[in-house]
């Protein structure tokens, strides 16, 4: 009999499945569980349930009196399987009436799955493969990492962040480093920082994953080993500010790297570096860009990190551009679908959601629907394709360099 | 750990146990009980070494749902041990600084249920109700009993005493009627109009039919009172506006069943508290909790 292990819940997520009040206010606003699809065992409330009827069979009173009971493999796999389904968006968190913190529940909750041998799922062990061998889960040879500056070179100064120690890092992400429809991302943010002079670096080849896709997907022993070896480089290079250009990444050195190691710099997401460089005159965005545009708060950035304005801030200072809301913004946004390993395990189910977001756009009759992290552009980007809209789907920092450098 | 350490953890949170059991057992059989009124002894002692064992059951079914919380990751030692550092740090915490905020967060969110008010009203409402009036009834309970039994306090005893109409009669039935209303509203809401969000299963509808019961025992208990003129329903009763109102379909004639209905009350009140931690009624207690550490504890996350 398969004894599950409980000692790998947290204390605090243990008690939250018993604070459940289980009135469903959660279910018809989860993306993957109410929206995309009506699959109560995905929805925060059928998890929750799920997994307290499992360890209380094993672990409650009546177990502790009459013995603990078995429960069938299928069931678990099942659970298993729903649990990877959910994009950890916190939409549940933002809703639920108890205050249950369910973005840690559900890192926790496969962080549990995985130390009781019921996970990854087998999409996401070639990701873990991918990070073991190459540093990134594209892949890709490291020696690629920095390819994506060959093509600005000349332009802009990109200081190697270790040898020379500028005072911003640049800390790039694996998807704006190597996959060829998001460099641009990544070239785009670097001519800014360049345009307002910021003395900034990269670490290079150097630069490893961020560990953010094995933290969502309960791999906590390979991400400590990312995240230990990333904080190696940070001290190397020694920045007064560390500025990411995805959301991912942004949550993760902002909230797991602490609870591994000291990260000394101030930790940014380039949304807020460049509205402070706006605000103080540093970067102007003169040219118009006439255009109405929305925008799409990631997950990461807005539910995880309550960073909402200055994206706003950013797309109100552009002239020309006039910013209007989807009726479900800020802390109400609907996820794109590609966040907590969705995309790669379940990609059909990641394309329904990105879909429904796109409609949202669509329906602010906006002509640019933009967002500021590389999962969310590549997500709804295949979605704008897909669907044949007539929104056009570009990155923040390509209108602030339409803007403010030129095209 | 050396097993002199683990013993002691054991014996340290089991004795404190034992002795909130002991204490509680002792102050129950200790009452007088004088203005109780139900006829036969026997039905009153009855009930109250039910209402210790149900107590005991409560406690123990709590103690055994916290311990499993203990046994997750995040802190160190033993289940026991986990529990008696968490315990005298929230000792030490009521004398702490963060208090005001510990009691701020506690009121607006655990009691007031602000967020539940910004999602849906209805929900809140009956919520509310529910919460308020169980809470309520039961500070009222200490205070009469206290009152009653303890001060032996003359205008809660005499049958038109202000605290007896006020409190013992008025505010018993509000507290009350708060209850039912809440539980009316969710028992319609649950097996009438059936939101897609509600999803009944049978432990949901024995909670809801379960307290349903006991409050609508309550007022039926009190209406038999009033149509019998039972001592302490003989004058005023229009302050027990609700037993009242169930007094005026009640024949006189079931006076004489008073006993066992004041039975049946008091068994399935004692019942329903040893049924909260083994139901999802246990929310009751981890919500607060999970509220306060949500309030307290969790990271702050503003990006700024």
């Amino acid at each position: 009999m398969r004894r599950l292990d409980i000692s790998k819940l947290d204390v605090l997520a243990l008690m939250r499945y018993d604070a459940c009040t289980s009135c469903g206010e959660c279910t018809t606003s989860c993306p993957t569980g109410g929206e995309a699809q009506d699959v109560e065992l995905v929805t925060p409330r059928g998890k929750i349930l799920r997994l307290r009827e499992f360890y209380k069979r094993q672990y409650g009173l009546r177990a502790r009196l009459l013995g603990p009971k078995e429960i069938p493999e299928d069931q678990l796999k099942e659970l298993t399987s729903r649990a990877y389904e959910c994009t950890i968006c916190g939409q549940c968190k933002t809703v639920c009436p108890a205050h249950l913190d369910t973005i840690e529940m559900w890192e926790n909750m496969r962080e549990f799955l995985v130390a009781n041998g019921l996970a990854p799922l087998p999409p996401h062990e070639q990701i873990v493969k991918s990070i073991e061998n190459y540093d990134n889960p594209w892949m890709q040879p490291r020696t690629q990492r920095a390819r994506w500056s060959k093509r600005i070179e000349k332009d802009v100064r990109i200081r190697d962040a270790l040898r020379e120690r500028p005072e911003v890092l640049y800390f790039v992400g694996c998807t704006a480093a190597y996959d060829p429809n998001i460099r641009d991302m990544a070239i785009d943010t670097a001519r800014v920082l360049g345009k307002a002079n910021v003395d900034f670096g990269t670490l290079g080849n150097e630069e490893g994953c961020c560990g953010s896709t094995l933290l969502r997907t309960g791999l906590l022993v390979p991400a400590r080993r990312m995240v230990e070896k990333n904080i190696e480089l940070f001290e190397k290079a020694s920045p007064s500010t560390i500025v990411t250009s995805c959301a991912g990444c942004y949550k993760t050195i902002r909230q797991d790297y602490p609870k591994v190691g000291r990260v000394g710099a101030r930790i940014v997401h380039i949304s807020q570096h460049v509205n402070e460089l706006i605000d103080s005159r540093k970067l102007v965005p003169a040219k118009k860009v006439e255009a109405r545009v929305t925008f799409h708060d990631p997950c990461h950035l807005g539910r995880h990190n309550k960073l909402y304005e200055e994206p706003r801030k950013i797309l109100e200072a552009i002239p020309g551009l006039k910013l209007v809301e989807m009726e479900r913004n800020r802390e109400d946004a609907r996820c794109c679908g590609a966040g907590g390993g969705v995309k790669t395990a379940f990609p059909d189910l990641a394309q329904k959601i990105s879909a429904l977001r796109v409609e949202d756009a669509e329906k602010t009759g906006a002509d640019i629907l933009t967002t500021s992290c590389p999962f969310c552009y590549q997500s709804l980007k295949d979605a704008v394709v897909a669907r044949g809209s007539r929104l056009r789907m570009l990155d923040m920092m390509e209108l602030v360099r339409r803007s403010a450098i030129g095209d | 750990m050396s097993d002199g350490g683990y013993l002691r953890d054991r014996m340290g949170l089991y004795l404190l146990f034992l002795a909130v059991v002991v204490l509680f057992s002792a102050i129950v059989l200790a009452l007088p009980y004088e203005t109780v009124y139900v006829q036969e002894r026997a039905y009153l002692h009855f009930f109250l070494v039910l209402i210790i064992i149900c107590v005991f059951v409560f406690l123990l079914g709590t103690l055994y749902n916290v311990l499993l919380w203990m046994r997750g990751k995040g802190l160190r030692g033993t289940p026991e041990r986990r529990l008696l550092q968490l315990m005298a740090r929230g000792l030490r915490f009521a004398f702490a600084k963060r208090l005001g905020r510990a009691v701020s967060v506690f009121t607006k969110d655990a009691l007031y249920l602000a967020k539940l008010k910004e999602r849906s009203a209805t929900r809140w409402l009956m919520h509310l109700l529910i919460l308020g009036g169980f809470i309520a009834t039961f500070v009222l309970d200490l205070i009469v009993t206290f009152s009653l039994d303890l001060l032996r306090y003359q205008p809660m005893i005499e049958e038109d005493g202000w605290a007896k109409l006020w409190i013992r009669d008025f505010a018993f039935d509000l507290t009350g009627l708060m209850m039912l209303l809440g539980l009316l509203i969710a028992a319609v809401r649950r097996f009438v109009l059936k939101p897609k969000i509600v999803r009944t299963e049978l432990p949901d509808a024995v909670s809801i039919l379960f307290l349903l019961a006991v409050v609508l025992g309550g007022f039926i208990l009190e209406g038999i009172g009033i149509a019998g003129e039972i001592p302490g329903h003989r004058m005023n009763n229009e302050y027990s506006f609700v037993g009242y109102v169930f007094s005026l379909i009640t024949p006189a004639s079931v006076d004489q069943y008073y006993d066992q209905a004041w039975l049946i009350h008091g068994v399935m009140s004692a019942l329903f508290i040893a049924y909260i931690p083994f139901s999802k009624l246990f929310h009751m207690i981890a919500t607060p909790i999970a509220i306060e550490v949500d309030g307290l504890l969790s990271k702050e996350v503003s990006a700024s």
